[in-house]
């Protein structure tokens, strides 16, 4: 830890799956001249209060993905585990690396926004505790102080939840446009989270607001598709233009809504 | 520098690598420094599943992984004997069904579908395996054979 | 004799044990790493190459233009084809000078420390910017073309002027590559005057001779050891990196590896590019009047009279559809990219998009059923081709009608929002020059010695064998192929052009009915000698009289190991009625295989989405010569077809720049996306190879982006005219956006 404090990113660099540690370096754009591992840290771990969940930064998602819990209580977090890579990759690569590289199109920071999940930090200054909606800043922009790791990130409620997303291939794929979606049974409102349509996957007040305060009726979702298809900051690169990313957002979170829908755990 | 040797144990057998830098992945170790040449170099960044071999069992994306990161632990690869059933298993159901043409990604294939059976065993759905197949990629077969090969094994006898 | 079933794969256990070396897993004592130093713009004027920093880190050598007069032999060398570029950059990434260093780490480091300085030029990332209407008579002079070609038949202008109806298109296709899993790669040593190279490739022969034109070195001074081969596909074809290890093996005198990151795969692959054709068709009384055909053809920086692609692919645009009158013209236009290159089937799958969904779309426009109209057309033994040619026996229209029959039947079951398209495509089995073979007698086996390794559809070693085993009446597994290097295998073509069962099955047959004469003389009889198997040894059995192989042959033989019988194969092509051509160099085919396909698709009508439910191909292969391997390259085909269908794009930015270049953002096929595929053969229609058999290798691929795009039409109503047919251009096409 000390190391990391003073050391820049071009000095030492932080392993824990290596996913996408390994990936940067072959493309030169990180050259460390330590690599510290994580590896030893008892941080793989995954932990039930009741139906807050806290998750260990360095647990590899494939653990995650086979917690007998999760495909009930957080559905939409089970859904985004799923669709990130391939069962080898997610042998290895962990909710902590994929948080702090904050990909555009990281299909974990969407589902962690429509959760209200929050990240524990750990630090030569103490310990934090921030959401994940301030943690995250940019693509590879996280808000850790130097010398700062993330230990683990927690769920406060169980939620009904979906996380959908369009890609060219059923599997081990880069989302051209995700959707987040879950309600919160405590607050008696919707979160919808966006990813993949421009540089940080984003909250959508205005959608969620649409949906209002338990099943909303076509009205209300189809008032929000188009909510969440004004929001700005689409982009257009190789994956997918703006129109079409816009056209789809308002596709998939009125599936998304339907899929929850008939989860049937939603009040009226 | 001296750098301490690196330990593995390699398909059964233990391995004592010397000079591995920080920055080796397993791939290159196994491949040049072991002279292991079964395990494939494809894309090299996590896509194509060549590389895949057996870390502790689960399978592992060598190309992205560092080899210091998997010291001390058990690596099986694509060479290791017919005393590993698993494997031998789904080489003998591959060889039946004829899953195979120029054989690069055959490799990474056997490992993956091996490391499945061993985490889900045969009575894993059968989406559940294909959808679990979609990082590793070939190009000769269309997956056909591969995937009457995979329900092969599903068949068989526990 | 055993009553073993052999394995489906010879090289089966092999391959699953890791054990079979390829061109990436090459590796020599003494080896040095060599690496490529790119060029960092697409077009420019070199002005400096600063080797000094490279050459400065431990062990390192490096080499530039400068370098090679003094490595390589003066004079006879392809001036138009230098290793590196001299002066002018032509496409991003062009090799402009190369290391050799002893790790990876130290190439690539000692590659990045080359300064390389120079004066950017105007980029022509794009052929549609160089021609963005179908351009005047005077482009046939310009630089920007590297060929022209034209050619016509009948009156077209009367046809169109008479016709009921003419319907113009223009369709778009893209770049596709080949993706073979393993990258480039080989080992070059130089040694006692030997330039030795063992490499991943098709054509061990081929290397040889253009090496021998590029390194200006004679080809007897040139062996090409050919390794175990992680797929060609047309991508392993021509050299590619082997000129450069040779010459940093001479530089070093050590033996030197090169092979590509996958990155580079992709930006100094030469493949298929894009390309825009224009479809225009005239229709009177139900029936194709006159089709005029205009192709642009982007072929990178392929120098002029050397394109193939483009006389080749047109005759492909006017299908294998009766015209009588038609005018085709193409141009090969040049931009910076790396050369055009040959894929599977090269282009065909891309030009059986345009005319098939074309004449489907005629089709609707003149109120016709589209299958019954493509069916009234199609080619039958004995018509003549637009380019004057008679067509041969030709299973096509039988496999047009047993697609159709299928899909009249998926069609009535197919729930809402699926749709079914059949499509119909041709292929001509290439021949290339010929090929050779060596039959060797041993007491136990005979050993088929020939020039190709095994690429990975098993013609070679599943193929062969099948047609030594029939042609000598033996058991398959009592064949043997063996593959050695060019100092000591007779002469082949190589590997492509689905030529391979063709042209050495026939050489095969040949050198049997040789050696069953040779053994019947032998043993007394005026006819041929047929085999039996006794005490797990090979009789010879001619009228009353049998031996064993030892009993046959002479000392001289035996101490040889065996008694050697040659085969040999020319290849012999057709020809076409050059009256009916105005520019340009066109092809004659030597065979017409047919294949249909069938595609059930579902569409998703608010993404555009499609997911290919169920397929399948019917294949006019004249005789099948192996099933299994047969119903293989089928189901690998198809699958093949099914990226350049809907995911397959190589995108390239305006400056040059090959945007996805790696296997996340250049999409094939993943397990998942693979429908089930019944596969039926259709026999009898004879082709040129042994006992009729047409080739298979690339057929496979020919209709599938025009069924899928053909069944999209009909689950959506979407009509798509480029190809990939990705989401969103079939939400586009659907109006969603």
């Amino acid at each position: 830890m000390a190391l990391l404090r003073t050391a820049g990113p071009s000095e030492a660099a932080v392993i824990a799956g290596g996913t996408d540690l390994l990936l940067d370096v072959a493309d030169g754009r990180l050259a460390p001249s330590r690599v510290i591992s994580l590896r030893r840290l008892p941080w793989r771990t995954l932990d039930w209060n009741g139906t807050q969940l806290t998750v260990g930064s360095t647990l590899p998602l494939r653990a995650l993905e086979q917690d007998p819990e999760l495909p009930r209580r957080l559905p939409g977090l089970y859904q985004a585990v799923r669709a990130v890579g391939g069962v080898a990759l997610r042998h290895r690569a962990t909710l902590g690396g994929n948080l702090v590289r904050s990909a555009p199109a990281s299909d974990l920071v969407p589902v962690l926004l429509s959760l209200d999940a929050e990240v524990d930090l750990i630090g030569p200054g103490g310990v934090r505790r921030l959401p994940v909606d301030r943690f995250v800043r940019a693509s590879r922009k996280v808000d850790l102080a130097p010398g700062e790791l993330v230990r683990s990130v927690r769920f406060p409620e169980a939620r009904p939840s979906a996380y959908l997303w369009q890609r060219v291939r059923p599997a081990n794929d880069i989302s051209q446009v995700a959707v987040a979606l879950a309600f919160s049974p405590a607050e008696h409102a919707w979160r919808v989270a966006v990813g993949g349509v421009s540089p940080r996957p984003a909250l959508l007040p205005e959608a969620a607001h649409a949906l209002g305060s338990g099943s909303p009726s076509a009205e209300s979702v189809a008032r929000a598709a188009r909510r969440a298809g004004e929001q700005a900051g689409f982009v257009t690169d190789r994956r997918a233009s703006v129109e079409y990313r816009r056209h789809l957002v308002g596709t998939l979170l009125t599936r998304a809504v339907a899929g929850i829908l008939s989860q049937g755990e939603l009040p009226p | 520098m001296t750098v301490e040797p690196l330990r593995l144990t390699v398909n059964g057998r233990p391995a004592l690598v010397p000079d591995v830098p920080g920055n080796e992945r397993l791939l290159d170790t196994l491949r040049w420094r072991l002279g292991m040449k079964g395990t494939k170099e494809g894309c090299r960044t996590g896509d194509c599943g060549a590389c895949t071999v057996l870390v502790d069992g689960e399978s592992t994306l060598s190309c992205l992984t560092l080899a210091r990161e998997v010291e001390g632990s058990s690596v099986t690869t694509v060479e290791v004997g017919d005393e590993d059933e698993v494997v031998a298993r789904v080489r003998a159901a591959f060889s039946a069904a004829g899953a195979l043409q120029c054989g690069y990604c055959t490799p990474g294939f056997v490992m993956a579908v091996a490391g499945l059976l061993r985490e889900r065993g045969t009575s894993a759905r059968r989406e559940e395996i294909l959808e679990a197949l979609g990082g590793n990629l070939c190009r000769c077969t269309g997956y056909v054979a591969i995937v009457r090969a995979v329900d092969a094994l599903r068949a068989e006898p526990k | 004799m055993s009553a073993r079933v052999p394995p489906i794969r010879p090289d089966g256990d092999l391959k699953l044990r890791g054990a079979a070396v390829y061109g990436t897993d090459l590796d020599v004592p003494g080896m040095l790493w060599g690496a490529l130093v790119p060029a960092p713009v697409a077009h420019g004027r070199i002005r400096s190459i600063d080797l000094t920093a490279a050459r400065a880190l431990p062990g390192v050598i490096a080499i530039g233009p400068d370098e090679v007069d003094g490595l390589l032999p003066a004079g006879s060398r392809d001036e138009e084809r230098p290793l590196f570029a001299r002066d002018l950059v032509v496409y991003r990434n062009q090799p402009v000078a190369a290391v050799a260093a002893p790790s990876f780490g130290l190439a690539a480091r000692a590659a990045a420390a080359v300064r390389v300085t120079v004066d950017a030029l105007p980029i022509v990332a794009d052929l549609e910017s160089v021609f963005p209407e179908w351009p005047g008579s005077e482009a046939g002079t310009s630089s920007h073309v590297a060929a022209h070609v034209r050619a016509r038949h009948g009156d077209l202008e009367t046809e169109f002027k008479k016709a009921d109806r003419v319907v113009r298109e223009v369709y778009r296709t893209a770049s596709v590559h080949q993706v073979a899993l393993e990258p480039h790669a080989c080992v070059g040593e130089v040694r006692d005057g030997v330039w030795y190279v063992r490499t991943s490739t098709q054509t061990p022969f081929g290397v040889r001779e253009d090496l021998a034109s590029l390194l200006g070195v004679p080809e007897s001074a040139i062996v090409v050891e050919g390794t175990w081969v992680g797929g060609g596909f047309g991508g392993k074809g021509a050299p590619l990196l082997e000129p450069y290890a040779l010459l940093l093996a001479r530089a070093t005198g050590r033996p030197v590896r090169l092979a590509l990151g996958y990155r580079d795969e992709f930006r100094l692959g030469r493949t298929t590019l894009p390309a825009v054709v224009r479809m225009e068709t005239a229709v009177t009384d139900g029936r194709i009047r006159g089709r005029r055909v205009r192709l642009l053809l982007d072929v990178g920086t392929s120098l002029p009279g050397r394109d193939f692609a483009t006389g080749y692919s047109i005759g492909f645009l006017l299908g294998p559809y009766s015209t009588p009158s038609f005018e085709v013209e193409g141009y090969a236009v040049r931009t910076n990219k790396p050369p055009f290159g040959p894929h599977r089937a090269p282009f065909a799958p891309q030009c059986a998009f345009v005319v098939e969904s074309h004449l489907d779309h005629v089709a609707r426009e003149v109120g016709e059923d589209p299958e019954v109209f493509r069916s009234r057309h199609l080619w039958k033994e004995g018509d003549t081709t637009p380019l004057g040619q008679k067509v041969g026996p030709f299973g096509l229209p039988k496999a047009f009608e047993r697609a159709v029959e299928t899909a009249r039947r998926w069609r009535h079951a197919a729930p809402p929002g699926h749709g079914v398209g059949v499509a119909g495509g041709f292929w001509s089995t290439s021949t290339g020059a010929g090929g050779e073979v060596r039959l060797r007698l041993t007491p136990d086996a005979v050993v088929v010695e020939q020039a190709e390794r095994e690429i990975g559809s098993g013609s070679v070693l599943v193929g062969l064998p099948a047609v030594a085993a029939r042609s000598l009446g033996l058991p398959v597994d009592r064949i043997r192929v063996t593959s050695p290097d060019t100092a000591h295998a007779p002469f082949d073509s190589g590997v492509f052009g689905s030529r391979t069962v063709g042209a050495l099955g026939q050489a095969i047959i040949e050198a049997s009915g040789r050696l069953r004469g040779i053994l019947g003389e032998r043993l007394g009889s005026p006819g041929p000698a047929s085999f039996e198997i006794a005490a797990d040894r090979l009789v010879a059995v001619a009228g009353p009289r049998r031996a064993t192989v030892p009993e046959l042959w002479t000392p001289e033989e035996a101490a040889a190991g065996g008694l050697l019988v040659g085969g040999r194969h020319f290849g012999r092509g057709g020809t076409i009625d050059e009256g009916r051509v105005v520019d340009g160099t066109f092809y004659p085919y030597t065979d017409f295989t047919g294949a249909a396909h069938v595609a059930q698709v579902a569409v998703d009508r608010e993404t555009g989405a499609v997911r290919v439910e169920r397929y399948a191909a019917f294949h006019d292969v004249g005789t099948v010569i192996d099933l299994a391997s047969a119903r293989a390259q089928v189901e690998g085909g198809v699958a093949m077809g099914l990226g350049t269908a809907l995911t397959e794009e190589a995108i390239w930015s305006d400056d040059g720049r090959l945007e996805n270049a790696g296997l996340l953002d250049y999409r094939i096929p993943t397990l998942g996306e693979i429908p089930s595929i019944e596969v039926e053969f259709l026999e009898g229609f004879l082709g040129a190879g042994p006992f009729g058999a047409k080739g298979l290798g690339e057929p496979p691929m020919v209709p599938v982006p025009a069924a899928v795009a053909i069944a999209v039409r009909e689950a959506s109503g979407a009509h798509v005219t480029e190809l990939p047919l990705s989401a969103e251009r079939v939400a586009r096409a659907l109006k969603l956006l």
